[in-house]
């Protein structure tokens, strides 16, 4: 994927006194797997909805493939191929399934054939394990259910970069294999996942890279392994003795 | 019910509920087409019929902002005012446009010409509107459209000299023509046909990719937009079309063809709480269940004014008639508020949402789905099942 790059320069974010977000830089130039973690209140949301455009950048840029995507609407963002799940999963409630899954097809590719797009996400459906859901109305599913359907959402936008927020949290343990198998799968793909999570375990598995976010900044980037042994990451996690 | 699952299976081994559905609109539609041709009808009841198309309007296309778009707008009202205001002034003083000093007197401009303007009108200002209100929502957006269209009724009130106040604006009557009945015709297919055509014109929309867009946003706008639909273009999209239909139907229906004027009463806040009432009763999320509610509703609050109920068995009044009157006067708007409340609290969909649900075929698809949910616990012991 040699057209991938995703570029952070200095994004910073504040909220009155709050430096949510403080002077983050990274590179995304490979269709990498990168873990991004920290302890709560670190920034990653905030971080996630910057560069989705959720939220404008207090200063700083975001370029995408070339294209300065900070302050940009979701929508153009979506469209620049950047997309995103949310913490709290955002299913479209009184619709069913196949409409969730029409509306990112439809938006992103509005001359694609109706009964081509829907073939498309039957797939992605079956993919995910709930294709038998396909005429339920999304608020009827169960919260692993939603977490799959919103996978399958982004899919149908086929974006460059992907930002998973909370991709396992509570999920059955089974469905987080479901999920394990689509990040790998889609990666594969030639995507670049980024995603957020608590659960250390799926990160350390699933991660070729981890970023680690502490008061809204920076504080590791790397291989996990490195990661996991640097002395500011321990820190953060497990605090300092009063001594040191 | 024995006898309705054997009606139901009948039709679903034969013709098949959508087919059955079109027959019944059809035939709905021959009824409407040939009830003003029927000599026992007096021309009250075409009145009636006129302005029930006229409010059927209204609220469909209300259902279509507020139901399916989730923009739950007061202002309806006022965007047909706009129109029918627009369309009056125009026909009566002309239109200056100073920096192109090009002035075009009342004389050059036909009836059908105000119309046009009065609708181009409505659609600017709710180009205006929308747009003012694409960070509001919910009840911020209801008590904004609100403050609109009491500033605009007040204004319209107010301005005596180039509105008529409360005696209301004439406007360029449409059809002129000398026979009161031929003429009652006329007005009663003109009417019929816009609503026709109206609600032709919000199916397509509501029915194409951008009705997909418009739900997902009601649903939730933030994962819209970030599932790539530009809610800000849509939102506005959707405020300048459905002010455009009002806006038009306004127009036509104050241009002497179901009223002889429009007056600032017409866009009192009670007002619209009729129309937004007719659509709940009908099914907001319905567009024909919407103007459905609508006809119904006014028919039946007309027809509620006298209430005259036959005796049985040679029984009397103690004034000796053989039939009890009944004048319910505001005690009808009583009833209908009742009607409401029902609906709000047992069939949030509408009373009429059943019937649409059960034509279309999509209970079928809704019972098969039912049956097949499962819980994650229930869909992980499937997934292990299915791998072993």
């Amino acid at each position: 994927m040699s057209d991938l790059h995703l570029e952070l320069n200095n994004v910073s974010k504040r909220f009155g006194g709050l430096q949510a977000v403080d002077h983050v830089s990274f590179t995304v130039t490979e269709p990498e797997l990168i873990g991004m973690i920290g302890p709560n209140g670190a920034g990653k949301t905030t971080l996630t909805n910057l560069m989705s455009g959720m939220l404008k950048p207090s200063s700083g840029t975001i370029y995408l493939n070339g294209r300065r995507i900070d302050g940009h609407p979701p929508y153009d963002v979506t469209r620049a191929g950047l997309g995103r799940t949310f913490q709290i999963t955002r299913a479209l409630g009184r619709m069913t399934v196949m409409e969730n899954m029409m509306v990112p097809g439809l938006a992103h590719n509005p001359r694609g054939g109706r009964a081509d797009l829907e073939a498309r996400a039957h797939e992605i459906l079956t993919l995910l394990t709930i294709d038998h859901l396909t005429n339920e109305l999304s608020r009827a599913l169960s919260g692993g259910q939603r977490k799959l359907l919103e996978l399958g959402r982004l899919l149908m936008l086929d974006p460059a970069v992907i930002i998973l927020d909370e991709p396992f949290a509570g999920v059955h343990p089974r469905l987080q294999d479901t999920i394990t198998n689509y990040i790998n799968r889609v990666h594969e793909n030639g995507k670049a996942i980024m995603f957020i999570s608590h659960n250390m375990g799926a990160v350390f598995e699933l991660s070729q890279r981890l970023i680690v976010l502490h008061h809204g900044a920076v504080i590791a980037d790397g291989a996990p392994d490195a990661v996991r042994n640097d002395p500011a990451v321990i820190d953060a996690y497990l605090g300092h003795d009063e001594d040191d | 019910m024995v006898v309705f699952r054997r009606f139901e299976s009948a039709i679903d081994q034969g013709i098949g509920r959508r087919k059955l559905g079109y027959l019944v609109l059809v035939l709905v539609i021959l009824f409407f087409l040939w009830f003003p041709n029927d000599t026992s009808q007096s021309n009250y009841t075409k009145t009636v019929f006129i302005s029930g198309f006229f409010y059927a309007i209204m609220s469909s296309s209300w259902a279509l902002l507020a139901g399916i778009a989730g923009q739950f707008s007061f202002g309806h009202m006022a965007f047909m005012g706009i129109g029918a205001y627009a369309a009056g002034l125009i026909a009566r003083d002309g239109i200056t446009f100073a920096l192109l000093g090009v002035s075009i007197g009342p004389e050059s401009i036909s009836a059908v010409g105000s119309i046009i303007i009065g609708t181009i009108a409505a659609g600017a200002v709710g180009l205006v509107i929308g747009w003012l209100l694409l960070r509001l929502r919910a009840a911020y957006l209801a008590l904004f459209t609100i403050a609109f269209s009491e500033l605009f009724r007040i204004m319209m009130l107010t301005e005596y000299d180039y509105t008529g106040g409360s005696n209301g604006l004439s406007l360029r009557p449409l059809l002129q023509i000398a026979d009161v009945n031929a003429a009652r015709q006329v007005e009663y297919y003109l009417m019929f046909g816009l609503l026709i055509v109206c609600l032709f014109a919000l199916y397509r929309v509501a029915n194409s990719p951008i009705g997909l867009f418009l739900r997902a946003m009601r649903e939730d706008e933030d994962a819209a937009s970030a599932l790539g639909v530009n809610v800000v273009r849509y939102k506005i999209l959707v405020f300048v079309f459905t002010s455009m239909i009002v806006g038009f139907a306004g127009a036509i229906f104050y241009s002497d063809v179901g009223s002889e004027r429009i007056i600032p009463e017409q866009l009192e806040i009670l007002q619209m709480s009729l129309i937004i009432a007719y659509a709940v009763i009908g099914g907001m999320e319905s567009l024909i269940g919407a103007a459905a509610g609508a006809f119904i509703s006014r028919y039946l609050l007309e027809a509620m004014r006298q209430v005259v109920i036959t005796l049985p068995f040679g029984m009397t009044t103690y004034d000796g008639s053989d039939a009890f009157v009944w004048e319910p006067g505001y005690w009808r708007f009583a009833l209908f508020g009742v009607v409401m409340v029902f609906t709000l609290r047992y069939m949030r969909n509408g009373l009429l949402y059943p019937i649409i649900t059960w034509f279309s075929g999509r209970d079928i698809a809704m019972k098969e789905t039912v049956s097949r949910r499962e819980s994650d616990d229930d869909q992980a012991a499937r997934i292990e099942a299915d791998d072993e």
